[in-house]
């Protein structure tokens, strides 16, 4: 059933495509009557443009609508491009922490998730990460895409992962009704967990996310355990203040590599910090060209912004498994000019849309 | 005075400027410096830092504490000269710059004397000291109830601060949060304490979010926590956290003869720029309160507004936007009650951005009203009759209690009444503060404790 023009969705993993005919080829697929997903199939009758031919360049990828919300009430089958066949090989369906509302899914095909885990793998390579080692990952599990490509990139690299429970949702429920003792009790659950598996395995990998990282960064014994064994710190699922993770790098854990990582559910994976970055540089992630790639834009206008300037983070997910166009995400980063021929911008110092600071109107006296 | 500061984080491996930092800005708006905010994993090393230390030999801290207020008030201290940290914390509290001047030689004077007044509370069987023989051979120790102490500090009057120096007597290892809005007089106090002989792991400074403030306040052994109503009552009924809330002090004129206090009651109000804990919020007259609140607002209504750092400014002064919130919290709590001055607006816009706030007095009908439990950050007094049959009632739940012209029995009333922590018989501004005489409670209530021990 594949064309030649479809073949450039297929490249192996370390051929990169070129751009433009990735994006029209990847329109002919998702739109095509035989090869798109009945989703695709059926939103493409609501939008105003012709995919197949209007959608040429990572620029007019900005004609889609942000579809994502939808991704709470479809079926997840439905989101399968019908050019699998009768028999998709599907991983799985995995769903999006809940932050706001009901999670979103999405399927993960086998394809794609063997390309994205080889590419993290590739990653670690660049930075000279151990293979042959085993992990230890305190990322969310169950129902979450990240405890299974975590799990996968072990494998690749020659280890095996042990993992622990992991429910975000629950800790996000917790916080949201102000009970963040209950929070933490939950977070010290965790991390005694975690304790058991450090104390007595040969741990290489240590993955984890920034609370989690940070709450064992506050054990003094574990602190001592994990510089014993641990050679890579891999964080990711959510940001890490740059007081942080300078602190980790620098004073907590100075002879382990430390290296950030950027996924949500809707990239259908993960991207990673640039390797070789300066304790005192600020954390930049690149895009996985053409595939996960970002644009940082003015939340009011959705126009880019100017490099060095901070804006709303705005991701596409292109790949033979998933079309998800112009996602415009809750995070705030740093515009930075990817690096080589790729296509979007890479991102600096991402952190959540809202901080809010205390006034001193309402102080009253004190 | 140009420039825009940097205010680090004075943690445990000295000073640290994070990413994170937030403007100080001055009462106009304008940018006097940025504060480093100590993000939670350096406030969790720097309390275990303070945990690992042990308390510095008596001596040393007396010494370090007298060459600290030394400092504090006459040299350059963290690049700061005082002229300069006076002017500074001027622009951004907003308080007279006499009022932060007299809160230097407060400060200075309550270094130099913690390690004395310190001890004011100490039972007197008790030694601090167990291997000091005991007669007989029985009796108490004195020890701390925990060894790191955590202050969430306010930034409303820099002589606050006076009060956790005896915390670092007693040989407490302490971590002070500064507030966002004042904090050059917390930063220029560690700083001459870290120059005068306490190390980096026995006194920091922390500036931190809200969010990681109670990290530090569950971190630590025991803290002191500043703050409003809605703090005292989130820390209530925690042994391990002593709250300073609004101080709701007040004046009673018994007798018929309130003239003679009249001088007093317009210096409790005014004084201090009328921002402090100490300032009498009400005040209680036996008799008609028509008359004494005609009087305080014939006294108070000449002040005029003029820049903080101004030799003659009496006034507070905020930005705008922060006093014409301050107004409306004032002209909300009126009500049907009687304003004597300041009914028709208390701002003074100074046009540059910043406004003073105007005195307002206000006549309420009973001595049961609600307004006089309405403390503003201003010079603000609510006058209320009282009568001989409502005895301690309404005068309860107020730090300084001026009696003016009381009886001896009524005087004994108010003295045993557990909920007024000071009482000042005669004619002594609320405000006014004397070595020896505490503040709220001996703070080695909190902070000690007596221990049975047998010796040999």
């Amino acid at each position: 059933m594949s064309t030649a023009r479809e073949s450039v969705l297929d490249l192996p993993v370390d051929e990169v495509p070129d751009p433009e005919e990735f994006i029209q080829a990847a329109m002919g697929w998702h739109f095509g009557r035989e090869t798109g997903s009945p989703f695709w199939l059926e939103r493409a009758r609501s939008l105003d443009f012709d995919p197949r031919r209007d959608v040429r360049t990572f620029d007019d990828l900005a004609l889609f609508p942000n579809v994502t919300g939808e991704l709470r009430d479809v079926r997840a089958a439905d989101l399968v491009p019908r050019g699998y066949g009768d028999r998709p090989r599907i991983v799985g369906f995995y769903e999006s922490g809940g932050t706001t509302g009901a999670p979103k899914r999405v399927p993960l095909l086998a394809d794609w998730v063997e390309r994205i885990v080889a590419w993290n793998a590739r990653n670690m390579d660049l930075r000279g990460d151990p293979q042959g080692v085993d992990w230890l990952a305190l990322v969310p599990t169950g129902p979450h895409m990240f405890g299974e490509l975590v799990r996968r990139q072990a494998l690749l690299r020659g280890g095996v992962a042990f993992t622990v429970d992991m429910d975000p949702r629950w800790v996000k429920k917790c916080l949201a009704a102000g009970r963040t003792e209950e929070a933490g009790r939950y977070a010290d659950h965790l991390v005694e967990q975690a304790a058991f598996v450090l104390e007595t395995q040969q741990i290489g990998v240590l993955a984890a996310t920034p609370p989690l990282l940070e709450r064992m960064a506050r054990d003094e014994r574990l602190v001592a355990l994990i510089n014993e064994k641990v050679k890579t710190i891999m964080w990711s699922g959510v940001h890490m203040d740059p007081d942080t993770r300078h602190l980790l790098r620098t004073q907590v854990f100075p002879g382990i590599g430390i290296h950030g990582g950027y996924g949500s559910t809707t990239m259908l994976g993960g991207v990673d910090e640039r390797a070789g970055l300066p304790d005192e540089a600020p954390c930049v992630v690149d895009p996985y060209s053409p595939y996960i790639t970002f644009s940082v834009v003015n939340p009011e206008t959705g126009r880019p912004v100017g490099y060095g300037e901070r804006g709303q983070v705005q991701l596409n997910h292109l790949s033979k498994s998933m079309l998800l166009p112009h996602n415009l995400e809750r995070d705030l980063a740093t515009r930075v000019r990817q690096p080589g021929n790729q296509i979007g911008d890479s991102l600096s110092d991402i952190a959540p849309a809202a901080v809010f600071d205390d006034q001193v109107v309402a102080e009253g006296v004190y | 005075m140009p420039g825009v500061l940097e205010l680090d984080v004075l943690g445990a491996d000295g000073p640290y400027r994070a990413h994170r930092r937030t403007p100080v800005t001055d009462v106009a708006g304008r940018q006097s410096a940025e504060l480093s905010l100590a993000p939670g994993l350096l406030v969790h090393r720097a309390l275990a830092a303070l945990r690992a230390a042990s308390a510095p030999p008596a001596d040393r801290r007396a010494a370090a504490l007298r060459e600290a207020g030394r400092r504090f008030a006459g040299e350059v201290v963290a690049g700061l000269s005082v002229e300069e940290y006076e002017h500074r914390t001027s622009r951004v509290s907003g308080l007279p710059i006499t009022t932060v001047r007299s809160a230097v030689r407060a400060l200075a004077l309550a270094a130099d004397l913690a390690h004395r007044t310190a001890r004011d509370g100490k039972p007197r069987a008790a030694t601090e000291n167990w291997k000091e023989p005991l007669p007989g051979g029985r009796g108490a120790v004195w020890i701390r109830r925990g060894e790191v102490l955590c202050v969430n500090a306010p930034g409303n009057h820099p002589a606050v601060h006076a009060g956790w120096l005896e915390a670092l007597a007693l040989g407490y290892r302490v971590a002070v949060r500064p507030s966002r809005r004042e904090p050059f007089t917390l930063h220029r106090l560690v700083s001459a304490l870290r120059a005068s002989g306490f190390r980096d792991d026995e006194v920091m400074l922390l500036p931190t979010e809200h969010a990681v403030a109670q990290d530090l306040v569950r971190g630590a052994d025991l803290a002191l926590v500043y703050g409003g109503d809605d703090a005292v009552l989130r820390h209530h009924g925690d042994p391990r956290v002593l709250t300073q809330g609004p101080g709701r002090s007040k004046i009673l004129l018994h007798g018929g003869d309130w003239q003679a206090g009249l001088d007093t009651v317009v210096d409790s109000v005014v004084a201090e720029g009328g921002a402090a804990c100490v300032n009498a919020t009400a005040v209680f007259v036996d008799g008609d309160p028509a008359p004494v609140a005609e009087a305080i607002a014939e006294r108070l209504s000449g002040l005029r507004g003029l820049p903080p750092e101004d030799d003659k400014a009496r006034l507070p002064v905020y930005p705008t936007a922060a006093a014409r919130a301050l107004e409306a919290k004032f002209a909300a709590s009126v009500g049907d009650a009687r304003p004597w001055l300041g009914g028709e607006g208390i701002v003074e816009e100074l046009g540059d951005g910043s406004a003073a706030l105007r005195p307002s007095v206000v006549e309420v009908p009973h001595a049961y009203a609600p307004q006089t439990a309405v403390e503003l950050p201003y010079p603000c007094v609510w006058v209320a009759p009282w009568s001989a049959d409502e005895g301690s009632g309404p005068l309860k739940n107020t730090l300084v209690l001026t009696a003016i012209g009381c009886p001896e029995r009524l005087l004994g009333q108010l003295v045993a009444e557990p909920s007024i922590k000071n009482v000042y018989m005669g004619r002594h501004p609320t405000h006014h503060h004397f070595p020896g005489v505490p503040h709220d409670g001996y703070l080695t209530d909190f902070l000690m404790r007596g221990k049975g021990i047998i010796q040999g």
